[in-house]
């Protein structure tokens, strides 16, 4: 068995289109699911039941359950149901953002624990609110040891999105898929995806660091 | 200044704080003495709600600070705290800790506030440290920037809950000294300490809390040349 590298190599701007796909479906979704999770995470210790209790519902719902089956809820089960219809890229980015918000929830609700409970009651000791205590000193702290698991959440969605190319999204492994397909060389054309995704995360974890670093308290 | 009266306060089934009744005169100086665990802290604690009381009243000046009504963000402004590990903001400069809460909480003018955060600074000695992060001070210099960091509030009445207990011995005196320039300029002060010398030269009234009650209350030369109580003299000698 050998890797054909001339398949490869031709179908190299296909591919690519995928991969671009990948990326700013990852992104997009990062960023969505980012937002989720900030408001989720910091409901999820929320003292007030009203909120405490659905975000932990959430977290639960989103953590025990499949992706692929999260994302097969939104792409044909909504549109069943509900006798609508959603746009692939939407339901990718929606089921990947829910689920990243889930993980990002438990990211910031431990870093937010993980500040010393005198930042919080220094705060409150000179007149501060909780949300302006959160606001300046909580969360600012929280963010710089957040940011290291975050990187690793969004490395772990990069990989994930391919699971949307199983409802039909062009993205990189999808169009892997339609080239193998075609030219029945299977080992080749994925083995050349894996070596794609792994420069993205690659690429991605080197960004993160450099991030991090910018970051870091001096 | 502040009175109060018959605070209890319990964590589950224990007991912390058994009924205490005071009264805290402007200007004054209190020290507050007690083993550990007997409560003083806590008690501290209550005077500005940072543990909620389960009964008792506390006033502050004309206002019950114990009522759940209260809008107890405004008293605190009022009153300022000073805590055994500094609590100092690490994200933030020495300058930025000064200025954060009266800009924020007060809408300070941050020009005005800056002046006055380099005049308190000053005071503490600290004014060519400004730009440091406190990661970059010692205990010593955290502390006296967390005492200008309350200051900067404009406070009616300093809590001190050990201010000097995480230090190092050779950092105490600097502490202790920019609490006796503070009390000698009249500020009102509640501290609980271990610091038998400050009590005996700086304080006006030294109380013993013991068991969640205060079991002896006085001026510093009643209470340690003339203890009436058992346990007080029983405190005594094992501190002296």
């Amino acid at each position: 068995m050998n890797v054909n590298l001339e398949l490869i190599i031709k179908h190299f701007p296909f591919l690519m289109q995928g991969a671009i796909t990948t990326i700013i479906i990852t992104l997009s979704s990062f960023i969505l699911g980012l937002t989720i999770g900030l408001f989720i995470g910091i409901g999820r210790i929320s003292k007030i039941k009203l909120i405490q209790i659905p975000s932990s519902i959430y977290v639960q719902f989103v953590r025990g359950t499949p992706m692929l089956v999260q994302i097969f809820i939104l792409y044909f089960g909504l549109p069943s149901a509900f006798n609508i219809n959603i746009n692939p890229y939407a339901a990718g980015i929606f089921a990947l953002a829910i689920n990243s918000g889930a993980y990002v929830a438990e990211i910031v609700r431990s870093g937010i624990q993980s500040i010393d409970k005198g930042q919080m009651e220094a705060a409150q000791s000179l007149g501060m609110t909780n949300s302006m205590a959160m606001r300046y000193i909580i969360l600012p702290q929280a963010f710089r040891r957040i940011l290291p698991p975050l990187g690793n959440e969004f490395i772990i969605l990069l990989k994930d999105s391919s699971l949307i190319s199983t409802i039909a999204l062009p993205e990189l492994l999808f169009n892997a898929k339609l080239v193998a397909a075609r030219t029945y060389d299977y080992f080749s054309m994925y083995i050349g995806v894996a070596l794609i995704y792994l420069l993205l995360t690659w690429t991605s974890s080197r960004l993160l660091n450099y991030i991090e670093k910018r970051f870091a308290i001096s | 200044m502040i009175k109060v009266t018959n605070l209890y306060k319990k964590f589950g089934n224990l007991t912390v704080l058994n009924g205490i009744s005071t009264e805290f005169k402007r200007g004054e100086v209190v020290v507050i003495l007690g083993v550990s665990g007997s409560g003083k802290s806590t008690f501290l604690r209550c005077l500005n709600r940072l543990e909620e009381p389960t009964s008792g009243e506390i006033w502050f000046e004309d206002q019950l600070i114990t009522s759940q009504g209260k809008n107890i963000n405004q008293i605190r402004e009022q009153i300022g705290m000073v805590f055994q590990h500094f609590n100092l903001f690490p994200h933030k400069t020495a300058l930025e800790n000064i200025t954060l809460a009266p800009i924020k909480v007060k809408n300070g003018n941050v020009e005005d506030t800056k002046k006055l955060a380099f005049k308190l600074l000053k005071k503490v000695g600290l004014e060519d440290k400004a730009n440091y992060f406190p990661s970059q001070l010692s205990g010593g210099q955290k502390q006296r920037v967390a005492i200008a960091r309350a200051l900067a509030m404009k406070p009616k009445v300093m809590l001190f809950d050990e201010p000097t207990s995480a230090l190092d011995p050779e950092m105490i005196s600097e502490v202790l000294n920019v609490m006796r320039d503070l009390a000698s300029e009249g500020m009102t002060m509640i501290v609980v300490t271990h610091e038998m010398g400050f009590a005996r030269e700086v304080a006006d009234r030294v109380i013993l809390i013991d068991k969640g009650i205060i079991v002896e209350e006085g001026s510093p030369n009643e209470f340690f040349n003339n203890a009436q109580n058992e346990r007080t003299k029983a405190f005594l000698s094992k501190i002296l």
